[in-house]
C-alpha cells in the first residue's frame, strides 16, 4: 500500500533503488509466493511451449516483458482509470503489450514466431498478468510495480524452464537442441516418448510442485 | 464427414485441457464440486459456440488482409491483423455480458451458484485459444462453428471428470507437498493419457 | 476517482486512440520487416527441396534470396495446365504468395498450382527440376511440403516436410533430413510409361533390394504418417500432369 501520508518536517530519505522491501518485490515470487506453485496461477498457456527449452525461452522473456510494461502502466494510470472499466482497461492495456511482443517476433525471429503462435496471444489471458495488476498494480507506484511485475514474471519464467529443462532432456536427449548425452558419449539414450506429450509436462510439474511445496511447506488445504 | 471429425477430433483428441492445458486456471482454483464444475462447463460450451463463429466473421470481414474489400476496392491492401488480439478479446468480453444477462434473466438460480466464474471466463485461456486456434487454421465458417462447440464440450467433459475425481479424492491420503494443485497435476497428466486412446479414430 | 460518464467516454476514447496509435505506428514501422521474414521463410523452404538445408542454415538472409532470385523462377497453373497471370483478385500472380493450405480446402479443379523451376543462375530455360508444392495430411493435423521433380517429369531430385502437429520421434520423423533423402532419384513411372505409386514401405530398414525404384524406406511406428505422405506425393504428382504435358520440356528419359 502507498504510503505517501503527511510530509513530516523532515523530508523522508528517498528510497534506496534495490532496499530490502524492494529486494522482497523480486525475491519473493520466485520462492515463497510463487505464482504458480502457490498462488495456482498461470498454470494454462505455456505448458503446451515446455516441450523445448529454445521456445520456453522466449516465452519466458515474452511474459516478462507484459509484466513490466503493463504493471508500469497501469500503476501510472492508477489516479486517472475510472472504476467502471477497470477491467477493460487492463485487458486493453496487457492485449496491447502483447501484440508488440508479438509483432516483433514476427519481424525478426520467424521460426520462433512460427513455433509460438497462438500461445504469445494467450499470454493475455494469463492469470498471473492480470492478477498482478489488480493484486498491486492499481494500489502502488510505478517503479515498485515494475519490480512486482519483474519477480512475478521471474518466478513464473524459472518454473517453465524448469519443466521445459526437463521435457527436452527425456524427451529427446537434447537441450537447446544441443544433444548432450552425445556429447558425453552416451550413445544409445532412449528418448522417452511420453516427456515429449503434453502428459509428460503435467507430470513434471506436479513433482516439481510437490518438490518446492515440500521444501517452503505450505500445505493446500 | 470431415466436420465430423474435426468435432472428434476437438473434443477427444485436442481436448483444450489435456493437450493444450488450456482453461485450467478459473477451474483449478475454484471447483472442487461436480456442481459448480457443472455450471461452469455448460457456460463455457455456451460462450465457445457463440464467439469463435462470431470471430471468424471479425476475421473474416474486417481484420484480414483484403477482408475490408466490401467497403470497396481501395481498402484491398489494408491489413489489420495486428488488432486481432484486442478484438477478439473484445468480441469475448461482450459475448460473456451477454451470456451472464441471459442466465441471469432465465435461471437465477444458476446464475447464484455460477458467482464470480462467469466473468473469469472472459479470461479464461480455452476461449481466447480457441478462436485464436480458428484463425491460425484457417477454417471456414462450418469448420469455425463445430471446432467451437467440440472445444467446449471437450473442456466440459475434462472439467466434469476432474471434479468427480477430486471429490473422492477427499477421502484419500495425498502427502502434504501433493495436496491441492500437485496430485491434480498427476490427475490430468493420467487422464489426459487415457484421452489419448482416441487417437486415429476417423468416420 | 471521478466517475461521470463524460469522464468515462473521454477516458475510453483517449486510451483506444493511444493504444490503437501505438499499435498501427508499430505495425507500419515492422511491416517491411515482417513481409521480409515471411518471404524468406518459404524461399528457404524451396531452395530446401533441391539444396541440403544444412547449407541454406548458414547462409545469411541477403544471400538466400540472391540465389533464389537467380536460380528459381516460378509461375501458377490450374488444373488444366493452363498458367494463370492474375490471382482471384486481380492482381499479378506471385507464385510465392499462393496459400496451398486454403487451395487444398477446395475442389481440385478449381485449385492453384504453383511451380517454382530451378534452373541455371541466369538462365531461365535451362530448367533443371521442378518445385512443386504439396499438403495432405497426416495422423494427426496437416503435413505439406517441396517434392523437386528432374526434368525427366519422373525422378525425385529432393524433398521437403513439414509437420504441424504429427507425434514426435515417429510421423515428425518427416522432417529429418535422412527421411527425406530416402525419396532421392526414386521414380513415379514405369518401363512401360504408366504411372504407379511412390510409396514408403511400413518397414524401416527394407533393404534395397527389395524396395525398388517405385518404394521408399518406412518409418518404423509412423505408419499412419507414411500414408498421409504417399496420398500427398502422389495426388499432386497426379495433378500436375495436365501442366507437365503443356509446358514441361521432357528431359532425358523421355516418357509416353
Amino acid at each position: 500500500m502507498s504510503t505517501e501520508t503527511l510530509e513530516a518536517p523532515l523530508a523522508k530519505p528517498k528510497e534506496a533503488l534495490l532496499s530490502k522491501r524492494r529486494k522482497k518485490f523480486i525475491t519473493d515470487p520466485l520462492n515463497d509466493d510463487n505464482p504458480v506453485t502457490v498462488q495456482v496461477l498461470g498454470i494454462c498457456s505455456a505448458l503446451a511451449v515446455t516441450t523445448q527449452m529454445k521456445p520456453t525461452m522466449v516465452m519466458a522473456i515474452s511474459v516478462v516483458f507484459v509484466m513490466v510494461f503493463s504493471n508500469l502502466l497501469i500503476s501510472l494510470m492508477r489516479n486517472l482509470i475510472p472504476g467502471r472499466v477497470r477491467i477493460i482497461v487492463q485487458l486493453a492495456v496487457v492485449a496491447t503489450m502483447v501484440t508488440l511482443v508479438n509483432e516483433v517476433l514476427k519481424a525478426y525471429a520467424f521460426d520462433m514466431y512460427k513455433e509460438l503462435a497462438v500461445f504469445i496471444g494467450l499470454i493475455i489471458t494469463n492469470c498471473i498478468v492480470m492478477g498482478r495488476l489488480e493484486a498491486f498494480a492499481l494500489a502502488n507506484k510505478p517503479y515498485d510495480s515494475a519490480l512486482d511485475g519483474l519477480g512475478s514474471g521471474l518466478g513464473y519464467s524459472w518454473i517453465i524452464l524448469a519443466v521445459a529443462f526437463f521435457r527436452e532432456i527425456w524427451g529427446s536427449g537434447k537441450v537447446f537442441g544441443y544433444p548432450v548425452f552425445e556429447a558425453i558419449g552416451f550413445e544409445n539414450f532412449q528418448a522417452n516418448g511420453l516427456m515429449v506429450s503434453p502428459v509428460g509436462a503435467f507430470i513434471v510439474l506436479g513433482i516439481i510442485i510437490w518438490v518446492q511445496r515440500t521444501k517452503t511447506g505450505y500445505v493446500e488445504h | 464427414m470431415d466436420l465430423i471429425n474435426l468435432g472428434i477430433k476437438s473434443i477427444f483428441i485436442e481436448n483444450m485441457v489435456f493437450a493444450y492445458f488450456l482453461g485450467m486456471c478459473s477451474f483449478l482454483a475454484v471447483s472442487k464440486k461436480v456442481s459448480t464444475a457443472f455450471g461452469l462447463g455448460i457456460a463455457v460450451v455456451f460462450v465457445l459456440t457463440i464467439t469463435v463463429p462470431m470471430n471468424w466473421l471479425l476475421n473474416e470481414y474486417i481484420l484480414n488482409e483484403g477482408a475490408l474489400t466490401w467497403l470497396g476496392p481501395k481498402f484491398a491492401t489494408i491489413d489489420l491483423t495486428f488488432l486481432r488480439f484486442i478484438m477478439f478479446i473484445a468480441i469475448i468480453a461482450a459475448m460473456v455480458q451477454l451470456v451472464e444477462m441471459m442466465i441471469e434473466k432465465f435461471s437465477p438460480s444458476l446464475y447464484g451458484s455460477l458467482g464470480i466464474f462467469l466473468p473469469l471466463i472472459a479470461v479464461n485461456c480455452a476461449i481466447l485459444g480457441s478462436s485464436l486456434f480458428m484463425a491460425q487454421r484457417d477454417y471456414t465458417i462450418a469448420e469455425a462453428s463445430v471446432f467451437g462447440f467440440g472445444s467446449g464440450f471437450g473442456f466440459f467433459l475434462a472439467i466434469i471428470a476432474l471434479a468427480a475425481i477430486r471429490e473422492k479424492l477427499k477421502y484419500s491420503n495425498v502427502p502434504d507437498g501433493l495436496k491441492g494443485l500437485g496430485i491434480t497435476m498427476f490427475i490430468t497428466g493420467l487422464m489426459g493419457l487415457a484421452f489419448m486412446s482416441f487417437m486415429g479414430i476417423s468416420i | 476517482m471521478q466517475q461521470s460518464n463524460t469522464y468515462i467516454i473521454a477516458f475510453s476514447l483517449i486510451l483506444t486512440a493511444v493504444l490503437g496509435g501505438l499499435l498501427s505506428g508499430v505495425s507500419q514501422v515492422l511491416g517491411p520487416a515482417q513481409k521480409k521474414a515471411q518471404d524468406l521463410d518459404t524461399k528457404k523452404q524451396i531452395l530446401g527441396a533441391v539444396m541440403p538445408m544444412a547449407d541454406i542454415k548458414q547462409m545469411e538472409p541477403e544471400a538466400i534470396l540472391e540465389l533464389y532470385s537467380q536460380v528459381i523462377s516460378s509461375v501458377v497453373a490450374d488444373y488444366q495446365g493452363n498458367i494463370l497471370t492474375t490471382n482471384e483478385k486481380g492482381e499479378s500472380m506471385v507464385a510465392e504468395n499462393v496459400n496451398i493450405e486454403k487451395n487444398y480446402k477446395k475442389p481440385v479443379e478449381e485449385r492453384q498450382y504453383p511451380v517454382f523451376k530451378y534452373h541455371k543462375p541466369g538462365q531461365v530455360d535451362n530448367v533443371e527440376a521442378y518445385i512443386l508444392p504439396v499438403f495432405g495430411a497426416g495422423l494427426w493435423d496437416a503435413i505439406w511440403g517441396f517434392m523437386a521433380i528432374n526434368t525427366d517429369l519422373n525422378s525425385v531430385r529432393g524433398i521437403t516436410f513439414s509437420h504441424r502437429g504429427e507425434t514426435p520421434g515417429l510421423g515428425a520423423r518427416i522432417t529429418e533430413g535422412g527421411v527425406q533423402a530416402r525419396y532421392k532419384d526414386k521414380t513415379f513411372v514405369d518401363q512401360n510409361g504408366s504411372i504407379v505409386s511412390l510409396d514408403m514401405v511400413k518397414r524401416e530398414n527394407t533393404p534395397e533390394s527389395e524396395l525398388g525404384p517405385h518404394k521408399v524406406d518406412g518409418m518404423s511406428g509412423a505408419t499412419l504418417t507414411a500414408n498421409g505422405v504417399n496420398a500427398m506425393l502422389n495426388n499432386y504428382y497426379g495433378y500436375y500432369q495436365n501442366y507437365f504435358d503443356k509446358h514441361a520440356k521432357k528431359g532425358a528419359m523421355a516418357i509416353n
